[in-house]
């Protein structure tokens, strides 16, 4: 019991209670961007609760991911603030939970120059790959077929075709920088950590979206969940498959951008962390930093 | 030593311009209560059958929006989840799955009548649901809400976590703001072309991270200078009223909520 008090407490120092807001700012900030504003069938609203999973650990990942979507739903205005979040909360806060075991396995600290590096990054970029061509070709057939079936504007169907697009390219560059340049396995362990969290989170969300929203959930997903929808899938199948095509994906593109906040930040900031040498691996050859109670 | 009962300005000696001072049943009431009422609508939304929760829900909120003299912003909520109505409406109108009741042919298009209901039945759910939140929020002052929550026990951490989250969403997107107008005095185009608009977002997503992220140093030494982690309860400055009726009420709501809950689960309220 001691122990289990020890390791609740442990995840919130002074440091990461400090890092939590800044968290849920990015989630909301990035998130209300990439939904509301792009129309993209991603969402990109978890970059700070895995960041906080990952650096304090599972709890402070789960709080900070369900604190995220309780604010974001119901404590900020319009149009920054949509209630229609708020029941996500619960994905939110395994998202969090998960990155949080994955930070505790070490699975987003740098492995560089290590052999076997190319094999890794061959089987992300056809996972990838494939993911990214099937869900574009459901999701943007053709001009007419996305207005009829999500009501936006054909105009939309441009913008959020090339921003998908747009973020495809980004993401197949940055797993380049990171495994052929940087020689660094562990982006593809980060790729892996974000699959399963994004297999998780679609199988957590489905039964949300299908009661709460009739499976529409007012983004870029609703152009899937229309595909399916069209397809003769049942309600739960057609939420549960848009899910899946896109929480993967996103949840990927989220701990890979994770993957190299972490590694872009300075070492002794990371260490001051709960998690932090299991982020970032020991130091070679210095004795760690100083670790206050804060 | 934290306070149990309510304090008045004069209690705390502080003008009568410090605290707030909501006049009307619902708008007086405490936080707590506005959420338990928010809570038992939400459940009874979804919970009660068919066309009856959401429509006695919405019936609901909008006659205490209305005496609260808050429909205006109501109005304002129901608008912004019209993007969310629009796809729900289209969606099940043309694509519910085994509807076979068509009111025309459109084409390839065939808009089914159990399509229309379960579409507006699931709006009215949802406005329901956002309805009654918006409710909460529109007549809550957020410090108000963190207060009464601190009163019942919830830990400084969240209260912290909550109240500084809250505050640091409108500061991130006006350091947003911020970095475009200093990216573009330095010659990024933020107005051209989808692909020029897109090229700029990393030199203003990672300032906006990496700034905000540089900022947790600095707080986290300013919070331990002020004690955050010192031992023991703080005192709180300012607690908002619990009147015996709005006790009552919430104590009412909870258990409606429970009963609610209850029969729903054994298959009695079907």
């Amino acid at each position: 019991m001691d122990q289990l008090t020890r390791w609740v407490r442990r995840q919130f120092t002074t440091r990461v209670v400090v890092l939590m807001p800044v968290a849920i700012a990015i989630n909301i900030v990035l998130g209300a961007t990439v939904q509301q504003g792009l129309k993209l069938p991603i969402y990109l609203d978890s970059i700070g609760t895995i960041l906080v999973g990952v650096l304090a650990g599972p709890l402070a990942g789960a709080l900070t991911g369900i604190l995220s979507n309780l604010i974001w739903g119901y404590l900020l205005p319009s149009p920054i603030g949509t209630t229609t979040i708020g029941p996500f909360a619960i994905t939110a806060g395994v998202i969090g939970l998960l990155a949080g075991l994955w930070g505790q396995l070490g699975l987003f600290r740098p492995r560089r120059g290590r052999r076997g590096s190319l094999l890794a990054a061959a089987i992300a970029v056809v996972l990838v790959g494939a993911l990214a061509l099937y869900t574009y070709a459901r999701a943007y057939a053709s001009p007419d077929q996305f207005a009829n079936i999500t009501g936006y504007k054909t105009s939309d169907f441009d913008q959020s075709r090339v921003f998908f697009l747009g973020v495809m390219v980004a993401y197949v560059v940055l797993v380049g920088v990171a495994l052929y340049l940087r020689r660094d396995v562990g982006a593809v362990l980060a790729i892996g950590a974000g699959l399963a969290t994004g297999i998780v989170a679609a199988i957590v969300s489905a039964p949300i979206a299908a009661v709460v929203f009739g499976g529409v959930t007012g983004s870029g997903t609703d152009a899937l969940v229309a595909a399916f929808r069209a397809g003769g899938d049942s309600l739960y199948q057609a939420t549960l498959k848009q899910g899946l095509l896109s929480d993967p994906m996103d949840k990927m593109i989220t701990s890979f951008v994770v993957f190299f906040i972490v590694g872009s930040l300075s070492r002794r900031f990371v260490s001051r962390f709960p998690n932090g040498e299991k982020a970032i691996g020991e130091s070679p050859g210095t004795a760690p930093q100083d670790s206050p109670q804060s | 030593m934290a306070s149990a009962s309510p304090i008045t300005a004069a209690d705390a000696g502080l003008p009568d311009y410090v605290t707030r001072q909501p006049s009307g049943f619902y708008r007086s009431a405490n936080p707590g209560t506005k959420l338990a009422v928010a809570a038992l609508e939400v459940v009874a939304a979804f919970v009660l059958p068919g066309w009856v929760g959401p429509l006695l829900v919405l019936a609901v909120v909008l006659a205490t929006a209305a005496m609260a003299r808050r429909m205006r912003g109501l109005a304002a909520i129901a608008l912004a989840t019209s993007p969310i109505v629009g796809s729900i409406l289209v969606i099940n109108l043309f694509l519910l799955p085994g509807a076979s009741d068509p009111i025309a042919r459109l084409g390839p298009l065939a808009p089914t009548w159990s399509g229309l209901s379960f579409g507006l039945q699931t709006v009215a759910r949802l406005l329901a649901f956002s309805l009654a939140i918006g409710l909460v929020y529109l007549t809550t002052a957020v410090d108000d809400l963190l207060a009464d929550l601190a009163r019942r026990g919830l830990g400084r951490r969240v209260i912290f976590v909550v109240g500084a989250a809250v505050q640091m969403v409108p500061a991130t997107i006006e350091r947003a703001g911020e970095i475009v107008d200093a990216q573009r005095s330095r010659g990024m185009d933020t107005e051209g072309r989808i692909w020029r608009r897109a090229r700029g977002v990393l030199p203003l997503a990672a300032p906006v991270v990496f700034g905000a992220l540089t900022e947790v140093e600095e707080r986290t030494m300013a919070l331990e200078a002020r004690a955050f982690t010192a031992p023991g309860r703080q005192t709180l400055l300012r607690v908002p009223a619990d009147r015996p009726k709005h006790r009552v009420v919430r104590w009412a709501a909870i258990i409606a909520l429970i009963a609610m809950v209850v029969l729903r689960a054994t298959g009695r309220l079907v």
